[in-house]
């Protein structure tokens, strides 16, 4: 890598720093205000998670680089997350599909 | 490195290799070890079953000891507490200490450096670690047996609320679980990375003999499905030794007091989360099995396995729906027609790969020159058992049925024909076969073939009257083996057929061992025949027997037609090299 | 005969091997953690009340207390991941005296990652709120304890290869480059599970 690509990177990872620093202070924020629907917390789970989401995708697309990376890592990792899919939507699936009281 | 060769000392050379040969061979006599132990067990389960709570012969004075250590009476039988150790440790050894490092980090780590043209695995030394973890997690299974209580004894699924209160032996299972599950995942991500990167030139995707695949697809399987299994570990241990509720619901009643803990766990959470593993497991231990039977089936028909390409598909398919099954082991759980209706149609798809797969293996046989060899024998052998234990699958995949079957010696007759006249099958079939390429010597075919017609005979013997009894409603786990219950007083008569099944299962080994022992010692000749089987696949071909060390062969391979070429008309030999241009 | 493509990238796949090793390893953790992150929320949807309450009541006010200390590691953490691909950056760069000082301030943002964490489990424990208390101290201990050892596990690496481990810079730099490039995605993982767990563990309630 060139000492131009070089410089480029790093000012592209302080800029990642800082919207992570402003994705925190959001994170922290949103969670005083209210947005309990129905009193259920579904409303604040959803910002809280979708945040979360977007500040893992930056440091997953841009410390991991994984925004130029090979095919074959991007088949491996969305086998995963399918299978994570999986496994996070069973307690939500088998409850409301459940009879007995387990 | 290969330059300038250094004198190794015998403990780099065999104790902390990272030759992948070596280790395959350390894994190999570990595993059979194991498997030898944990027939034993059940050797020893199937005299009380046979005839309860009388003194076991022969060993009935180390029954009765290990009793005594373990706090239970004995006057030489095998008392219910001990059963249930037995029981668990049973199942947890033949597949995690046995079979699965059997075939992946034994077959496995010699073999497919070999088939791709490899100089050896992707990492080495993590290699070698892979092997040192499992020694460690299988010692700790063994020391647990001379704890007070036993060793872990809530069946090999270790389902709380009663794995949460059982005795010490149960965190040592946790705790060796943990150290065989890193095992597992260090060897399979080994052997997906040298798949990928260290096929040889010209080793196209589709020109890997089906071992490598069936091997590729398990390995994947261990690296997803393992770890939601190791998460349910810890969740046990903390239960365990930390009090938690994890597992326990409020409110639980034990010895007529309710226990003292938090509550608000959920003994279904340890199901969802064991099963998620076991179920893709079960492919684990059938898939490379399966890639054993497709390699010795192709060289002795002397002709290419039909349907390569099915095969592959079938193969990967069969891996991506394993993931997708694991509740038809929860049926009777009180789920809700939705669940029971997805597991259900999931799990009859699921059987379709199955089905092609054992149906090209079938027609791979129509117009084959068939040499009878022993690998050869195992694997036909290998096709009908396997058959059967699919199909007895199918009753158990529907939630109907399964209400009358669940929980029975239906379910251990099932799965036993699938592993045991199966895989177990699949492995001699690939000890017999690359015995000659790992020590340059062949085996005995005359023992060869009273091992295999023996252990054919008394392997049904054992497993399929457990079909019958589980119709009739014998529970499994029952240390009596249903003598207590009416609705079994009309079968009780097949336990003592199947326990004299079982140990004359265990004499017919005998040849087996002898042969090894009599192979192992007898001279090397000179210059080994590389290729004793006549076959296409690179390990055969372009190295000798045994392979050379450090690198496994003089120049890299350079392939250039697939792996099944046999009887290629117009050739001067009924086979035709991979690495032939 | 050498195992290939430990530096050099094989032409079909455009990867080295540890890459893809490193990449597999981050799968499988992707399921242990989303085993742990499955369990909570079933063990959550179950409960009528969260956090449940139990011998010592609710633990809702002693966290809202912590919050200031979880995100004070949360941006310690983002910084550590900063500083790991600066220090690749670094060895990029052929600079290996800022591969150190990025290398270091990692390993130090770790440790004091660590030290808040050993103070926030102490000030719980000695209000009673151990984890056999109730289901929400359970899943708060199992989920960042294990978290912690990946921490510890971490550290124990990035201090070989900024001490010991650094000898491969003279014989193979780009072999040693790549191992950071692998620790660094070890790292950043670590780092993105804690994303998730803050707001799961501390802000969710």
């Amino acid at each position: 890598m060139s000492n131009k690509d070089l410089a480029h990177h790093i000012t592209h990872y302080r800029n990642i720093f800082i919207y992570l620093l402003i994705g925190t202070a959001l994170t922290v924020a949103a969670s005083y205000l209210e947005f309990n629907v129905k009193d259920s917390i579904a409303g604040a789970v959803f910002v809280g998670l979708t945040i979360a989401t977007i500040k893992g995708y930056l440091v997953a697309a841009n410390f991991m680089h994984l925004n130029s990376e090979k095919k074959m890592i991007y088949w491996i990792l969305m086998l995963t997350v399918f299978f994570l899919v999986l496994l996070l939507s069973i307690p939500l699936l088998w409850d409301i599909n459940n009879m007995s009281n387990y | 490195m290969s330059d300038s060769h250094h004198e190794e000392s015998f403990w780099s050379k065999y104790i902390f290799s990272t030759d992948h040969k070596v280790i395959g061979i350390q894994y190999g006599i570990t595993a059979l070890l194991f498997l030898f132990f944990g027939f034993s067990l059940m050797m020893v389960m199937r005299w009380q079953l046979a005839y309860p709570d009388t003194a076991v012969p022969i060993v009935g004075g180390l029954v009765k000891w290990l009793a005594d250590l373990n706090g239970f009476a004995s006057n030489g039988n095998l008392p219910a507490d001990l059963y249930n150790v037995f029981g668990a440790m049973h199942g947890t050894i033949m597949i995690f200490l046995g079979v699965v490092p059997l075939v992946v980090g034994a077959f496995g780590n010699y073999i497919v450096p070999l088939q791709i043209g490899a100089p050896d695995m992707a990492f080495p030394k993590l290699n070698m670690a892979s092997y040192w973890v499992y020694f460690v997690g299988g010692v700790v299974m063994l020391v647990s047996f001379f704890l007070p209580g036993g060793a872990a004894n809530s069946g090999w699924t270790s389902y709380p609320p009663l794995s949460d209160i059982a005795t010490t032996g149960q965190t040592y299972w946790l705790i060796g679980m943990v150290f065989l599950i890193t095992s597992s995942l260090l060897g399979s991500m080994n052997i997906i990375v040298t798949i990928v990167q260290l096929r040889a030139e010209g080793m196209t995707w589709m020109r890997l003999p089906f071992f490598v695949w069936s091997q590729f697809v398990t390995s994947f399987l261990l690296v997803l499905a393992f770890p939601p299994l190791e998460a349910a570990g810890i969740f046990q241990l903390m239960d365990r030794v930390f009090g938690t509720s994890f597992f326990l619901p409020s409110g639980l009643v034990i010895g007529g007091e309710v226990l003292g803990v938090s509550g608000g766990g959920s003994p279904l959470l340890w199901q969802h989360l064991f099963w998620f593993l076991a179920h893709p497991e079960v492919y684990v231990l059938i898939l490379p099995g399966m890639g054993v039977v497709a390699e010795v089936i192709a060289n002795n028909t002397r002709k290419p396995i039909w349907g390569y390409k099915s095969l592959v598909y079938s193969a990967a398919f069969l891996g991506f729906m394993s993931f997708l099954v694991w509740a038809h082991h929860m049926f009777l759980t009180g789920m809700g027609q939705g669940m029971s209706n997805f597991f259900q149609t999931t799990t009859m798809i699921i059987s379709v790969p199955s089905v092609i797969i054992l149906t090209c293996f079938m027609l791979s046989l129509w117009g084959g020159s068939i040499r009878f060899t022993t690998p050869m024998l195992f694997a036909l052998g290998w096709i009908p058992m396997f058959g059967i234990g699919g199909l007895t699958g199918l009753p158990l995949g529907l939630s109907t049925p399964d209400i009358h079957l669940h929980d029975t010696y239906y379910v251990i007759g099932h799965f036993h024909y699938v592993v045991a006249p199966g895989t177990i099958f699949a492995i001699f079939a690939g000890i017999y076969y690359w015995f000659p390429k790992i020590t340059g010597k062949m085996l005995n075919e005359s023992l060869g073939k009273i091992h295999f017609y023996f252990s054919f005979i008394f392997m049904n013997g054992i497993f399929w009257p457990m079909l019958i009894q589980g119709l009739a409603g014998v529970s499994r786990r029952l240390s009596d083996g249903g003598a207590s219950y009416a609705h079994a007083q009309e079968v009780l008569q097949w336990n003592e057929i199947m326990s004299y099944s079982a140990w004359l299962l265990a004499v017919a080994q005998i040849p087996f061992i002898i042969n090894l022992v009599r192979t192992m010692m007898a001279e090397r000749a000179a210059e080994p025949d590389p290729n004793p089987w006549s076959s296409t696949t690179v390990e055969w071909t372009d190295t000798t027997s045994p392979p050379m060390g450090h690198g496994n062969f003089e120049k890299a391979p350079v392939v250039h037609r697939g792996p099944y070429e046999y009887s290629v008309p117009g050739e001067s030999t009924d086979f035709t090299p991979q690495t032939q241009s | 005969m050498e195992i290939p493509y430990n530096v050099e990238l094989r032409e079909d796949t455009g990867l080295y091997n540890s890459k893809l090793g490193i990449w597999l390893f981050l799968a499988s953790e992707i399921m242990l953690f989303g085993g742990l992150f499955s369990a909570y929320i079933l063990l959550r949807t179950g409960a009528p009340v969260w956090p449940p309450i139990g011998e010592h009541g609710s633990i809702i006010h002693l966290l809202k207390d912590t919050i200031p200390h979880a995100t004070f590691n949360t941006v310690i953490l983002i910084l550590s991941s900063v500083t790991m691909v600066m220090a690749w950056v670094s060895l990029k760069q052929k600079d290996l005296n800022k591969y150190k000082l990025y290398l270091g301030t990692t390993i130090v943002c770790a440790i004091i990652f660590l030290v808040v964490k050993y103070f926030e489990y102490s000030h719980k424990i000695h209000e009673g709120f151990v984890p056999a208390h109730d289901t929400y101290m359970a899943l708060y201990f199992t989920l960042t304890g294990l978290h912690g050892l990946h921490i510890i596990g971490g550290i124990i690496v990035l201090a070989y290869l900024w001490g010991p481990g650094i000898s491969m810079w003279n014989s193979e730099p780009e072999r040693f480059t790549n191992r950071i490039e692998v620790a660094g995605l070890y790292w950043h993982f670590v780092d993105l599970v804690w994303i998730f767990l803050f707001p799961i563990l501390y802000l969710l309630n």
